[in-house]
């Protein structure tokens, strides 16, 4: 292998800078030859490495001349240089996929994976040199990356207070948590083998640190089993995904909430329940994961029912929302297995949700008869005569998904069916008054649905998400609208959730 | 007997900003209007753009627009509307 070298030209204060430094650590630890150049003076540079906990050289530009000789854009800019001092490689940002790639370039086996909850890619920030002047003094860098937090504080309790008028009155959501004392917590870090103070995220809007040990606290507060903590880690990580967005979901004025979907042998493992009453409170792990996730949200994320977030209705799901796909009754692949994941590999998937739309159809004897008035509902989701823009999530009775599959439909059949035979006709908008919806119409697009004019509901297949969900009895289903989708909105996302034996994997 | 529990709420540091000091006058100021992209936020700030430009002696009114109104402004927009003395936001529909 030829003797390369990595530079990359950091900022203190650039958060893109911040996100990338860990991966270096992770390359530097691992005998990779990495330098870092700090933009920035000497008390921010040194402030940084101690946040950061930076394990490379951390070298300073001054003048930046460094900088302007590279011709640096954007901060971090990572140089790969032979041992002529060529560039073998730049990349500006931050890029999974790029970083991969240079790992590779130096032997180094991929250091970042799609599900540690940092986004695919980020851009970066403007290069010093090329800032425009200011004469104002820089604020305090927000420190939103460092892996270690804070300490939880000790609450003492005085004789004689209610402990558990207490705990309901300062960290409850409107019901009695059990109170999270320094032994059951200290019960939950055991199992988890990890830091106390180690951070797994930042959780949105207020970015509060959920450090295990605030995890912990809320996992006992929910009543959780101390082996919840094996789900509640990714899930911690998934909330904060820049693309479930949980910064907006947590303060619109919609009805979403976050739906937690389970898959795998998980389910087993930890007695998920996904049969009769699926999304109720039928069993101790689906009624605690769910509202421990409410929990983390509220005390950590700050983004409380009666200030930041600002839902207008609200959602009973904001107790707790969590279901485990039926996979015994599931005739196709499971979600996470189309998502990537193998059958066996556990997984949870959010998904920002309004309540549970309830399909009764116990007359239709086809696969087209029950889909048809699934359909019915679907096109009601967000609202009826507005398009293109939401997803839904359809979790299908075992009864309904028998009657589908025995009628030959796979479960894309079942996705294309839906897309293709649901819609709004065009009457609906002829009524002369303004309505949410109306104005785009010269965007939607015009189907036929058994004769009729028509605009297609979704714009793609993909925007509706099927799981088996429920009891062996009763022809029922459930259609679940999204808040706003795609990029700009809310993403459904998969996270991997560990083997029980590794808790170093969590 | 004392229990000792574990705070289980948010005690990350955070440091409160002032806010800024009220404008005494909009005359010869610099405005800026920020659109969250929600309907009809364009609309409203044109109309308050003519208004304080005819009004008020506004000097010059700096129009920015987040690409989405679910998520933070991305750095370019606040890039776009820094420096000005007031900003205005349309929050909503």
């Amino acid at each position: 292998m030829p003797a390369l070298r990595l530079f990359a030209i950091l900022q203190t204060d650039c958060p893109t800078c911040r996100l990338i430094t860990p991966y270096l650590n992770t390359l530097a630890r691992d005998a990779t030859p990495v330098t870092g150049i700090s933009q920035d003076a000497e008390s921010a540079t040194s402030e940084f490495v101690r946040q950061m906990e930076v394990r490379f050289p951390l070298e300073r530009d001054p003048g930046l001349e460094l900088s302007k000789r590279f011709q640096v854009v954007t901060v971090p800019t990572l140089y790969v240089l032979d041992e002529h001092d060529r560039i073998v490689r730049q990349e500006p940002g931050f890029d999974k996929q790029a970083l991969n790639e240079i790992a590779g370039l130096f032997g180094h086996p991929p250091v970042a994976t799609p599900y540690d909850g940092a986004p695919a890619s980020k851009p970066g920030c403007t290069s010093r040199h090329l800032e425009a002047p200011t004469d104002e003094a820089g604020a305090a860098a927000l420190n939103l990356n460092s892996r270690r937090g804070a300490k939880a504080s000790l609450i003492d309790l005085a004789g004689g207070e209610d402990i558990s008028e207490y705990c309901f009155r300062v960290f409850g959501d409107a019901l009695p948590v059990v109170p999270p004392t320094v032994e059951r917590v200290e019960k939950i870090l055991r199992v988890t083998g990890r830091d106390a103070d180690e951070v797994i995220a930042r959780i949105p809007p207020c970015y509060g640190e959920a450090t295990v040990e605030k995890i912990a606290a809320n996992a006992v507060m929910a009543g959780c089993v101390p082996d919840m903590m094996r789900v509640l880690i990714p899930l911690t990580r998934a909330i904060a995904d820049e693309r479930f967005n949980a910064h907006g979901v947590q303060a619109t004025t919609h009805f979403a909430a976050p739906l937690i979907i389970l898959n795998g042998p998980v389910r087993h493992e930890l007695s998920f329940h996904s049969r009769q009453n699926a999304f109720s409170n039928v069993a101790r792990s689906n009624s605690t994961l769910g509202r421990a996730l409410q929990l983390i949200l509220l005390n950590l994320g700050g983004a409380r029912p009666d200030g930041i977030d600002m839902s207008a209705l609200g959602n009973p799901g904001k107790f707790s929302f969590c279901i485990a796909e039926n996979e015994e009754e599931n005739p196709w692949e499971p979600l996470h297995v189309e998502h990537g994941f193998a059958r066996d590999q556990s997984a949870v998937s959010l998904f920002a949700a309004e309540a549970p739309h309830g399909v009764s159809e116990h007359n239709a004897r086809t696969a087209r008869g029950v889909l048809k008035s699934i359909s019915y509902a679907l096109a009601t989701v967000w609202s009826y005569r507005n398009l293109m823009g939401f997803e839904a999530v359809v979790a299908l009775g075992p009864e309904h998904v028998r009657t589908i599959h025995r009628d030959g439909f796979s479960k894309q059949n079942v996705r294309d069916f839906l897309f293709e035979n649901t819609g709004v006709p065009l009457r609906c908008y002829d009524h002369g008054e303004p309505g949410e919806g109306v104005q785009q119409r010269a965007m939607y697009k015009e189907i036929s649905i058994d004769g009729e004019p028509c605009y297609q509901k979704f714009r793609a297949a993909e925007a509706i998400k099927i799981v088996v969900a429920g009891g062996t009895a009763g022809k029922f289903s459930a259609v679940l609208g999204s808040w706003s989708t795609g990029p700009r909105g809310s993403q459904m996302i998969t996270y991997p959730i560990g083997k029980p034996t590794c808790p170093s994997d969590w | 007997m004392s229990i000792r529990l574990v705070n289980p709420l948010n005690e990350t540091a955070t440091h409160a900003a002032p806010a800024a000091p009220r404008l005494a006058t909009l005359e010869g100021k610099t405005i800026a209007l920020l659109d969250i992209s929600k309907p009809g936020g364009s609309i409203f700030l044109d109309r308050l753009e003519r208004r304080l430009k005819e009004r008020y002696g506004v000097a010059v009114v700096i129009r920015a627009m987040k690409p989405t109104f679910a998520k933070p402004a991305p750095a370019g927009v606040i890039e776009k509307i820094r420096g000005a003395d007031a900003v205005i936001e349309a929050l909503a529909d």
